[in-house]
């Protein structure tokens, strides 16, 4: 009798231990999922540059801070950074002009490393006023465009273009 | 017992504290070095290596000895880090996520280690130290050819610019002291680290705790007598592989504190002096290849470290070079190493020569009394 309550209960016991292990590689894998969501850090910049197109122009003068961190002033031009964790976020703007404050949320793609936020084109209420940002495209898009026409460059200066360079011959 | 003979004892038991306490006390006034900046220091490196030191004593506890193959553990720790790096994961949850992907394996090293013990029984720590060598290759060839190449790295930054292994050194600054930093308590102008205390504590109490279980118990009574344990029923294989898991784990949790205290990571040899630093710790605090104690624990990386700081400095004044009082840290760790051991050799061989002294004295009785009879 007692043999046959120990045979059935032994794979029972067997299964029970089975489920808490499980269970708790189940619970190992959840908290390393939790730690990516809650830890990973990611670089916001912010910008105050003009449009190329000319649809928003920079803020003369603003105060910006990201999750109440340590507040910076942009004036037009200037771009700086700020490191956050996690994926939801609050940027709070202070305008000097006008004394007025502007908060906003948003959110950061979990695997995005780096994201630009264009505060003249969210107080002008254009999207997307948040975007990826990544060095590589930058450089890309910038050797893609090349120098606006007009702007200054070093042949507009009188410098000596490569193919006369080819041309010239070595003086004696 | 005489009274010299129980100073002779006492000496040779405390040689090596004794002899630690005075060259620190001689060497403070040299260094210049101010009470409070000795002390300040003292708190910060006792948050950064307790938690390594405390994971030698499960193993001396099992009869195992001084866990050299600690550095196993050490090395699972740093894999975590990188990882915890790669993907960015700053603060306190980084450290949590270099743990737990570090765990799992410590667990296969700390397994390894024991197997490997188990076949070399009464030999077990330069058993361990070279296993720490053979193991520090197969690190090497995983942190220098595989990450990168066939696991992808998503941080650029930290890979070489040949495009796999990672860089030399890494900057840690993402987890940077994010441990001591959740309550730093100031109190009389000193910082303590109040949370990274509070994990020490813990692992104190399970320390004790554990020696209380069944287990614990176990260790100790294979620590004693292995052969009288295996009479009385208990795995002796089994409970020394858990002794060094546990260790391996142990040190794995306290590379990723010490090096979260440190700031950054000599990705290829950082773990290199773990088990050495540590092992001198605990010597010096009065502990020996068979006993120790959580107190050695502590007196062991108050004194060396205290030696630690004033060293360099006593160096300089003293000879006009900082780098004579580096060449005294280093031979007083190893040499802390070698006179504990030699003490201890001595102490057992004088201890097996008393106990034989003690079994003659009696039967040179008997014998005289037979000789007399016949």
């Amino acid at each position: 009798m007692n043999d046959t309550i120990t045979a059935k209960s032994a794979p029972q016991s067997k299964k029970r231990r089975r489920l808490v292990q499980g269970g708790l590689l189940v619970v190992y894998i959840l908290i390393m999922v939790l730690m990516v969501f809650t830890g990973r850090r990611h670089t916001i910049l912010i910008d105050n540059k003009d449009a190329a197109d000319g649809s928003y122009s920079a803020i003369d003068g603003m105060e910006v801070s990201i999750d109440n961190q340590e507040s910076a002033e942009y004036y037009p031009g200037d771009r700086d950074k700020a490191l956050v964790q996690g994926q939801r976020h609050t940027i709070q703007v202070t305008i000097f002009d006008d004394n007025t404050t502007i908060e906003q949320e948003f959110t950061v793609p979990l695997w995005s490393d780096m994201m630009i936020i264009s505060v003249p084109k969210m107080v002008a209420g254009i999207e997307p006023w948040i975007e990826p940002f990544t060095m590589a495209e930058q450089i890309q898009e910038a050797q893609e465009s090349g120098p606006p026409s007009g702007e200054m460059s070093f042949q507009s200066l009188g410098g000596v273009a490569p193919e006369e360079i080819e041309l010239m011959q070595p003086s004696p | 017992m005489s009274a010299q003979k129980r100073l002779t004892t006492l000496f040779s038991r405390y040689a090596v504290v004794i002899i630690f306490v005075i060259i620190t006390l001689v060497a403070i006034p040299p260094s210049g070095l101010s009470i409070k900046y000795i002390v300040q220091e003292i708190i910060t490196r006792l948050g950064r290596n307790s938690f390594l030191v405390l994971a030698l004593l499960l193993p001396i506890y099992a009869g195992m000895g001084l866990n050299f193959g600690m550095t196993l553990g050490a090395m699972a720790g740093q894999i975590g880090l990188i990882f915890a790096v790669n993907y960015g994961i700053a603060n306190w949850q980084g450290l949590v996520f270099a743990l737990l992907v570090g765990l799992p394996i410590a667990v296969l090293l700390g397994w390894i280690a024991g197997l490997v013990m188990n076949r070399a029984k009464g030999r077990e720590m330069v058993t361990g130290y070279i296993l720490a060598f053979f193991i520090n290759g197969i690190y090497q060839f995983f942190v220098m050819y595989m990450l990168g190449s066939v696991i992808p790295m998503r941080n650029r930054a930290i890979v070489l610019s040949r495009g796999y292994g990672i860089r030399n050194t890494l900057n840690l600054e993402s987890v940077r002291q994010s441990l001591d930093n959740i309550v730093m308590l100031r109190v009389a102008g000193y910082s303590i680290p109040v949370v990274t205390f509070i994990i020490i504590a813990l692992l104190c109490v399970f320390v004790v705790w554990f020696k209380k279980t069944k287990l614990g118990q176990d260790m100790r009574a294979v620590g004693q007598d292995m052969a009288v344990a295996e009479a009385a029923g208990i795995p002796v294989e089994k409970t020394r592989i858990v002794a060094i898991i546990i260790s391996t784990v142990l040190a794995c949790a306290g590379q990723i504190i010490f090096l979260q205290n440190m700031g950054n990571l000599a990705t290829y040899n950082a773990h290199d002096q773990t088990g050495f630093f540590a092992v001198a710790a605990i010597l010096v605090g009065g502990a020996s290849v068979t006993h120790a104690s959580i107190i050695n624990v502590f007196v062991g990386v108050m004194l060396l470290h205290a030696m630690f700081v004033v060293s360099p400095l006593a160096g300089q004044n003293l000879f006009g070079s900082a780098m004579i009082g580096e060449y005294f840290r280093q031979f007083i760790g190893y040499g802390v190493i070698a006179l504990s051991l030699v003490l201890y050799a001595w102490r057992t061989r004088r201890a097996a020569s008393d106990a034989r002294l003690g079994l003659q004295g009696p039967q040179n009785d008997s014998v005289k009394g037979n000789g007399g009879q016949a």
